[in-house]
């Protein structure tokens, strides 16, 4: 019996593996692994209580309770371990540069405003396209995508094995990719491309149109307009060119047409109900595909959602709470309050309603609170195998590559992630993981990513506007939340109280607004645009009021907490801090525990 | 932890998660008020009246009516009925931006794309006897966006607050913001236009284009009907609604102060052939009031408020009044969050500055935005077979004593003060006990901690809205 099943397993990977053999056979070293008695989550069957699963070149060569390890295996004790298929975060933009900010140099041309606060473009750039960076639906995650790098490594010590990797930009952001998160050349993390079209909502800005979250709008609209004229006009011109004068070729309406054919779905962040809203009535004014990242709101379009079929990419970057900006600002609102609560409780209420999702990590900075939030969905009420679907083959059939990958079935694409514990539990340790059949280093040093340096803190800013009258330096408070590329928070103190409207981070350079109230005989309160740039605990930049001429600002902030997981005082370096009161953030488990064993057999 | 943790989840459950769900759920049903003071404004004063709703309209108003078993029935004795208050100026329910501020042309962009049905503003618009909003596009650009008619449907999913068949409005802006005077930064490139002349001129240019526009989509489909191998004109969202306005098939609500820029409109308008519906501002309104009603337009002005820029300084407090007097349709607007709240109160002011009657002044919230809006055959009186969109006060709702019982839109109840008084107890504990929770306990130390307080931070008194938002679209 024993036998016949090996014999089974070993056919079959012959047979798939024939044609990749001499790809394979240029990578030095052993590509045969054995992990063995462990407990094996394969999610397309039953749990394996006491299991074997054999890598063979890449793929996944056999799995089951009476597989022998092949005797050309580094064979691996899975004794106390449970192998579960690669986790897959659903939406990232891992491994894609952020653009060199090119203050002024707003391609396109036309507008007087152009780096007008010597604001960068955020997006990629396509060369001679029709549209202005930030609108231009051809660029490729694939053509940008580079191997390597802090981000790709924390995704990977957090269990991480493959992503789907999108552009940064505004508004038409460009398309998706698939990747694994090891391998050393673009090509070879590429699993597929290009997935979807990714659709956001940053206004380009810089006195360039669209500057509004209603502009944002018009101008998808637009380009969706234009780019079915574009497939009515080469139709009638390629059945009949003469007589007709030919329409002009263009690369970003091109790139439209897989959408409005609903070839390739349109991916939207949409995180709050009206958001989502907004997204289903673009879907179905144009009938693309749509999928929805974000979601923390979903549940409450469960309805819609299943009745068009549309999967959200859940982000397990639930909202936290940070302190107020100032000890006697306002108390929160109830609604914010709710929102903490309830964020964990959107998955277990989706898979209650029906709607299909996948998790995704949502821009967090602390890679350590993608299973940990998982886990705390699981408390609020998702069941833990619908969670362990929403890591693996959830978000590969979303994405199309559930052929492929997030299941352990023999033919598979070898992505394993090994735990020491259940993955849902407090003291699970990520022991071994597997990309493309190899495993990869676990190092607990490399755990932060976003921003270079994150934003997020509380900084005493001291802004200086000369020429406004009697006072011209200010003290305030500022309180940023960083997540991902986005930027919240308040500004308090003598210029007033106000909430940021649009902030973004790119890499160390930041750029938010903020009603301020200046002071004087005629009170007027006015948007000030901050931009600068961060170096550890210190900003500087300019702040450009409207109506007032330029000032400058200095800041600073008390030196970010240790990586997660730290006792407290263990990384203080001589600041000073106030009193540590027990335990006051959930502290991720497994935070910045090393891995047993040793990761490379 | 744990127990606490699951505990707080079967409380939030209790409390209902949606912020102003309570009072937006009860639907339909037969509702009778018995016993009030009706404040019909076409129909004049009843009293000792009753008011029977039925299926969401006003199915009968007189003494001593009957209704189903079923029916709620409200003593109103000693309380007045006044129609739901109309907003012909709000910004209220917009998310982000209420500016496209980057062309001088954004008659692509639309506030419906923005609606943000959860702005508690919203609410407390509501608690004033407010039902219904015009929703305007800022005044950055001389053609500004598409506008939103809506009823504050709060609590409710978005879609619910459309105003259904109210004719789609958009927004024009003369004079200073158009041509930025205010905004510009010493050094830096200015947008066009930069005078009233220019502003004159973008618009003029725009209306050329959507002729020629309209044109050319006629000739294609002329030419199509024999010739089937063409390629259409290019879809054009900016000139698109253009076309509507020549075509009298969407409202133009325009932004102005002085009497030459609003001569100006007329005569462009008068060019096209189009109408304005209505001015917005207008605060030099009273000088060309004959002229304004020649055209058929309305005025939705402030009652007193003035003075905040160059062009805002011939205000007079009687603008109102001489308008209405020379046969305008007049409206009184907020254009603010926090003056929509107390909308009768500004009207009364029509009485003092201007000597209007009781009737009149309540028109100007009330029937004569429902005009301004399109609206009228659908709301603004109390008359059976409207829209049951109405408020009951506890005093006359001219009195400064006056405040909002109950309001009323398509015959749910949407504001209950005494509900509203019961619940927040309920609402304070929840607060306590949300508080008490992990994950909006902030943390101490690291990362958004709370910060030592800088020595010169004084907290300084929370504005108000029309201390400095004097045209929120400016600010904004």
């Amino acid at each position: 019996m024993l036998a016949a099943l090996s014999v089974v397993a070993l056919t079959a990977s012959a047979l798939w593996l024939a044609p990749a053999r001499r790809a394979s056979a240029q990578r030095a070293g052993v590509d045969t692994y054995a992990i063995t008695n462990a407990r094996v989550v394969t999610v397309s069957g039953p749990v394996i209580e006491r299991g074997t699963v054999v890598v063979r070149e890449g793929l996944i060569a056999a799995v089951g309770e009476r597989v022998a390890a092949p005797p050309d295996a580094r064979t691996i004790d899975g004794t106390g371990l449970t192998i579960y298929p690669g986790l897959i975060d659903a939406s990232t933009t891992l491994g894609i540069p952020r653009p060199t900010p090119t203050p002024g140099a707003t391609p396109g041309g036309g507008g007087g405003f152009a780096g007008l606060f010597g604001q960068s473009a955020p997006s990629a750039v396509s060369p001679n396209s029709t549209q202005l960076p930030g609108l231009q639906p051809e660029i490729s995650a694939a053509d940008l995508v580079r191997p390597g790098g802090n981000e790709i490594e924390a995704a990977r010590n957090a269990g991480i094995t493959a992503a789907q990797t999108a552009p940064r930009g505004n508004i038409f952001l460009g398309q998706s990719a698939f990747i694994n998160l090891a391998g050393d050349t673009p090509q070879q993390m590429i699993v597929r491309s290009p997935v979807a079209l990714y659709v956001g909502t940053t206004p380009i800005g810089g006195g360039q149109y669209p500057g509004s979250l209603m502009g944002v709008f018009s101008s998808v609209r637009q380009l969706l307009l234009d780019a079915q004229r574009y497939r009515e006009a080469n139709a009638v011109y390629e059945r009949s060119p003469r007589g007709l004068r030919r329409p002009e070729q263009d690369k970003s309406l091109a790139a439209l047409l897989p959408v409005l054919s609903r070839q390739m779905p349109v991916v939207m962040q949409a995180d709050s109900e009206r958001q989502i809203a907004r997204a289903l009535e673009l879907a179905r004014e144009f009938n693309f595909q749509l999928v929805i990242a974000g979601g923390t709101e979903a549940h409450k379009v469960a309805e819609r959602l299943k009745a068009a079929n549309v999967p959200v990419l859940l982000s397990l970057n639930f909202p936290r709470r940070t302190a107020a900006a100032s000890p006697d600002s306002d108390p929160e609102p109830l609604r914010i309050l709710r929102d903490r609560i309830e964020a964990p409780k959107t998955a277990g209420r989706l898979a209650a309603a029906g709607v299909r999702f996948a998790f995704q990590s949502g821009g967090m900075t602390q890679m350590n609170d993608f299973l940990a939030n998982a886990a705390r969905a699981v408390e609020g009420g998702l069941s833990p195998m619908d969670a362990v679907r929403a890591l693996t083959i959830r978000p590969a059939e979303i994405l199309g590559v559930a052929q492929q990958l997030g299941t352990i079935e023999v033919g598979k694409i070898a992505n394993l992630t090994v735990t020491r514990g259940d993955l849902f539990a407090k003291d699970r340790r990520i022991t071994h993981v597997f990309i493309d059949g190899r495993p990869v280093e676990l190092r607990p040093a490399a755990t932060a990513t976003g921003g270079a340096t994150g934003a997020s803190g509380n900084w005493t800013l001291n802004v200086n506007l000369p020429g406004s009258g009697e006072q011209s330096e200010f003290t305030v408070t500022l309180n940023l939340q960083q997540q991902g590329e986005n930027l919240t928070g308040s500004l308090q103190g003598p210029l007033g109280s106000g909430q940021i409207g649009s902030g973004s981070v790119t890499g160390d350079d930041i750029r938010f607004n903020v009603p301020v109230t200046l002071p004087g005989p005629a009170t007027q309160t006015t948007d000030a645009i901050f931009t600068g740039t961060i170096t550890g605990n210190q900003m500087r930049g300019s702040v450009q009021i409207v109506g007032r001429g330029p000032g400058t600002f200095t800041g600073t902030r008390p030196a970010p907490p240790a990586e997660g997981g730290r006792p407290p005082g263990a990384g203080g370096g001589g600041r000073t801090r106030p009193a540590a009161t027990p335990t006051p953030t959930p502290t991720p488990p497994g935070g910045g525990t090393p891995p047993d064993g040793a990761s490379n057999p | 932890m744990k127990r606490l943790f699951t505990h707080l989840i079967s409380f939030a459950l209790l409390c209902g998660l949606g912020g102003g769900a309570t009072f937006g759920q009860a639907r339909g049903g037969e509702t009778l008020i018995r016993n009030a003071t009706i404040l019909t404004i076409t129909r004049g004063r009843l009293e000792n009246a009753d008011l029977l709703v039925r299926n969401g309209k006003i199915a009968a108003i007189g003494p001593n009516l009957r209704a189903g078993t079923n029916a709620r029935v409200i003593d109103a004795t000693g309380k007045f009925i006044l129609p739901g208050i109309i907003d012909a100026h709000s910004h209220s329910m917009m998310d982000g931006s209420v500016n496209e501020c980057t062309q001088s042309v954004t008659s692509m962009t639309r506030v419906q794309d923005i609606l943000n049905p959860t702005a508690i503003n919203l609410y407390r618009e509501l608690a004033g006897g407010v039902t219904s909003l015009l929703l305007l596009h800022g005044s950055c650009n001389a053609i500004g966006g598409q506008s939103s008619t809506v009823k504050i449907k709060y609590g409710r999913p978005v879609e619910e607050f459309i105003f259904p068949g109210a004719p789609p409005g958009i927004k024009f802006a003369l004079g200073e913001n158009p041509k930025r005077t205010n905004f510009n930064v010493p050094g830096l490139q200015r947008r066009y236009p930069a005078t009233r002349m220019g502003v004159e001129e973008v618009i003029r240019e725009a209306f050329t284009r959507a002729r020629d526009y309209r044109a050319a989509w006629a000739d294609y489909r002329e030419q199509s009907r024999t010739n089937k191998n063409l390629i259409p004109p290019r879809r054009d969202i900016t000139l698109e609604p253009l076309v509507e306005i020549l075509e009298g098939k969407r409202y133009v609500h325009s932004h102005c102060y002085r009497a030459d820029e609003i001569l100006m409109l007329i005569n462009l308008a008068d060019e096209f052939g189009f109408k304005v519906r209505t001015f917005q501002h207008v605060l030099e309104g009273y000088k060309v009031a004959t002229e304004i009603a020649r055209h058929g337009a309305g005025a939705s002005t402030f009652a007193d408020f003035w003075g905040y820029k160059i062009e805002a300084y011939d205000a007079i407090p009687y603008n109102a009044a001489i308008m209405t007097r020379k046969g305008v349709v007049v409206s009184i607007n907020s254009d603010s969050d926090e003056r929509a709240r107390r909308l009768n109160i500004d009207a009364a002011k029509m009485m003092k500055y201007g000597g209007l009657s009781e009737e009149e002044a309540l028109k100007l919230i009330t029937w004569n935005p429902a005009w301004q809006l399109g609206i009228q055959e659908r709301v603004g009186s109390i008359e059976v077979g409207k829209d049951a969109d109405f408020a009951i006060w506890n005093a006359h709702p001219l009195s400064v004593y006056a405040r909002v019982d109950m309001t009323f839109i398509d015959g749910d109840v949407f504001f209950d003060r005494e509900a509203d008084l019961a619940r927040r107890p309920q609402l304070e504990q929840e607060r306590k006990t949300l508080e008490q929770a992990e994950a909006n306990r902030p943390p101490a130390r690291g990362e958004g901690a709370t910060p030592p307080r800088p020595p010169s931070a004084i907290r300084r008194a929370y504005t108000h809205d029309d201390d400095v938002h004097y045209e929120e679209d400016n600010q904004r």
